[in-house]
């Protein structure tokens, strides 16, 4: 009888255990998700700086994350600014930042071709840069040594130089 | 007798070789090449090269002319007169490269002002101008001869290279060129574009006939920025490649990562096959062309940042997959013979650091296309401390005497660590046994 209650005691022990270390498990998980999640104050700045970040740090998940949230929010304003384009947005460097939801939608698109690319997922990164030719092609990306760089035209590149990695393979 | 006939007949002999060659001397003269630009900016440019078009399939080297030829490259650039001129088996570069139908740009080397040349100095000027001059009555009758490039970057690699003074004297240098020599164009070489630059040169030098632009991450999109920025003038790519040091990421010790064989071979390709695109395929003036065509950087080796950084060719000779995508650029077909291509890598320690002595284990597969056997040498070398811009000559830092465990020799090595604190590379240069190669680096920190 008394083994017997040590034994219930025991397994009682072990299901609370289980259910501690399971409940950890969840718990951590919602915790990366909910880092994954932190978009800050969501303007698409933000966003695509946090994408940057993420890029560099590897953290692939996350530049997915961004892209999709700053897509889900200003790709409809995007894509207006860009229809009302026929070239690249000249002038001084405040008029080209007034489109700034084309240019933040089009960058984040060119870290998410990146990433894909870093992960050897070539063809969705394909995709990501097709995406930001055809839809953004006019955004600018502000680069902090003084001047604004055109991620459609480096996107263009990109598309070529992984069509002919492809072919390495052939 | 016999001993005077034999005399004669040596002097008759030597006489008769002496005037072959001075017939030969002013057969070359005489035949000596001839380029033209036409068109205009409406309709677009052509080089055209003894009445033939010509689009610039080019390297920027001093040697291996007889591989070049067989890459389908047709064009070669120097950066100045002396390695033009230089003797290698009895014969100059541009008699090389007429042997084997390459036509090259002569460099005329330019001072730069953060070497303490000095625009302001009349002796300097004189001095140079002398150079230039001489430079071109040497070698202005020279079948090869493609074009003059009037200096290379003496703006400065940074800045805004919108000196007034430099492009003043690179225009009246323009004019004495043109004086002495009219059927050939003049090229100035700028590091990169920017509006201010751009708009100096066409105010303050405007006999320059080509601006040669060395470009190297924005070179796919070089000629929507020139047209952006106004530029109405033939142009060429005078140098291009990987993406340089000082674009690139970097490790938390500042060590740049270099690309893969394998990145830097798609980055040549997509860059020569833009350029292409943007020249005139046949003459006809049609599309507004003013690209005239590109000079890859480098035909060679050279220690920048790394000894493998820009080399398109080992040390050693052997070219490299990225000779094999500009072949393939140039001509749509691969070379017969083909490098190995990177397929995967485990370096665990890259860009890590790493305790004195640590045991290291690194693994790379290779395959080579034509199923050679292919050899490999790994090395541990310092992290480069004599880094310069603008393509200054740098030290060469000191191969490691490492402790090899396991693996000497095959795709995968166990090696030691250096106990010394400090930045370090690992290399492994791969080949093939029949003249081409392959070379990737991992940089990691010793620290205790």
């Amino acid at each position: 009888m008394r083994n017997s209650g040590m034994i219930q005691k025991l397994n009682r022990m072990k299901l609370r255990w289980c259910v501690l270390l399971v409940l950890v498990a969840v718990l951590s998980s919602v915790k990366s998700d909910l880092l994954a999640q932190d978009f800050g104050d969501s303007k698409s700045s933000t966003l695509v700086t946090k994408a940057w970040e993420a890029l560099a740090a590897g953290e692939h998940d996350n530049v997915t994350a961004y892209t999709k949230k700053c897509c889900e929010l200003y790709q409809d304003e995007a894509k207006k600014q860009q229809s009302s384009l026929s070239d690249f947005a000249g002038g001084d460097d405040d008029t080209i930042h007034s489109y700034w939801a084309l240019n933040d939608v089009g960058t984040i698109l060119f870290i998410q071709g990146e990433s894909l690319s870093q992960q050897g997922k070539s063809s969705e990164a394909v995709e990501a840069y097709k995406s930001l030719v055809d839809d953004y092609g006019f955004c600018q990306c502000w680069d902090p040594q003084g001047w604004f760089w055109k991620p459609s035209e480096a996107a263009v590149a990109k598309i070529k130089e992984l069509d002919f990695d492809a072919q390495l393979d052939d | 007798m016999i001993r005077t006939q034999i005399v004669k007949s040596i002097l008759d002999n030597v006489t008769f070789l002496f005037l072959c060659a001075l017939v030969a001397q002013t057969s070359v003269a005489a035949d000596g090449s001839r380029v033209r630009i036409r068109g205009s900016a409406k309709d677009g440019y052509q080089l055209y090269v003894n009445e033939e078009h010509f689009v610039i399939r080019g390297v920027g080297g001093t040697s291996h002319i007889e591989l070049l030829s067989s890459c389908g490259g047709n064009a070669i650039r120097t950066w100045d007169a002396a390695s033009a001129e230089k003797k290698v088996d009895g014969k100059s570069l541009l008699d090389h490269a007429y042997d084997k139908n390459i036509f090259v740009t002569v460099g005329l080397w330019l001072g730069h002002e953060r070497h303490g040349f000095r625009y302001d100095d009349p002796n300097s000027i004189t001095q140079q101008r002398d150079e230039v001059v001489n430079a071109i009555k040497r070698l202005k009758n020279h079948p090869a001869l493609l074009c003059w490039g009037l200096g290379n970057e003496m703006e400065g690699p940074d800045g805004k290279g919108d000196s007034v003074q430099i492009w003043k004297e690179v225009n009246t240098l323009a004019s004495l060129v043109k004086k002495h020599d009219p059927d050939h164009p003049v090229m100035t070489v700028v590091a990169n574009v920017n509006d201010a630059k751009l708009a100096t040169i066409k105010k303050y030098a405007p006999l320059i006939d080509i601006l040669g632009v060395n470009v190297y991450s924005g070179s796919v999109g070089m000629d929507k920025t020139l047209r952006d920025l106004g530029w109405e003038k033939p142009y060429c790519v005078s140098e291009y490649g990987p993406p340089g040091p000082w674009e690139v990421a970097s490790t938390t010790w500042k060590a740049p990562l270099e690309p893969s064989s394998r990145s830097k071979a798609s980055t040549y390709f997509a860059a020569t096959s833009s350029i292409l695109d943007a020249t005139s395929k046949d003459g006809t003036q049609v599309g507004q062309k003013y690209c005239l065509g590109g000079y890859a950087f480098l035909w060679g080796h050279k220690q920048e940042t790394t000894a493998t950084w820009f080399g398109m060719l080992l040390p050693t000779g052997e070219k490299t997959l990225v000779v094999d995508a500009m072949t393939k650029a140039w001509t749509g077909s691969w070379p017969r013979n083909r490098a190995p291509i990177l397929q995967s890598n485990r370096i665990t320690f890259a860009g890590k650091r790493v305790g004195p002595g640590e045991i290291l284990d690194a693994h790379v597969e290779y395959r080579d296309p034509d199923s050679d056997d292919l050899s490999y040498i790994w090395e541990i070398v310092k992290e480069s401390t004599d880094r310069k811009i603008g393509g200054d000559a740098e030290k060469r830092p000191d191969i490691i005497e490492s402790r090899v465990i396991d693996g000497s020799g095959s795709d995968q090595i166990r090696i030691q660590a250096p106990q010394k604190t400090g930045g370090y590379r690992l290399f492994v240069t791969v080949r093939d046994g029949h003249g081409s190669g392959c070379s990737e680096n991992w940089p990691f920190f010793v620290s205790p």
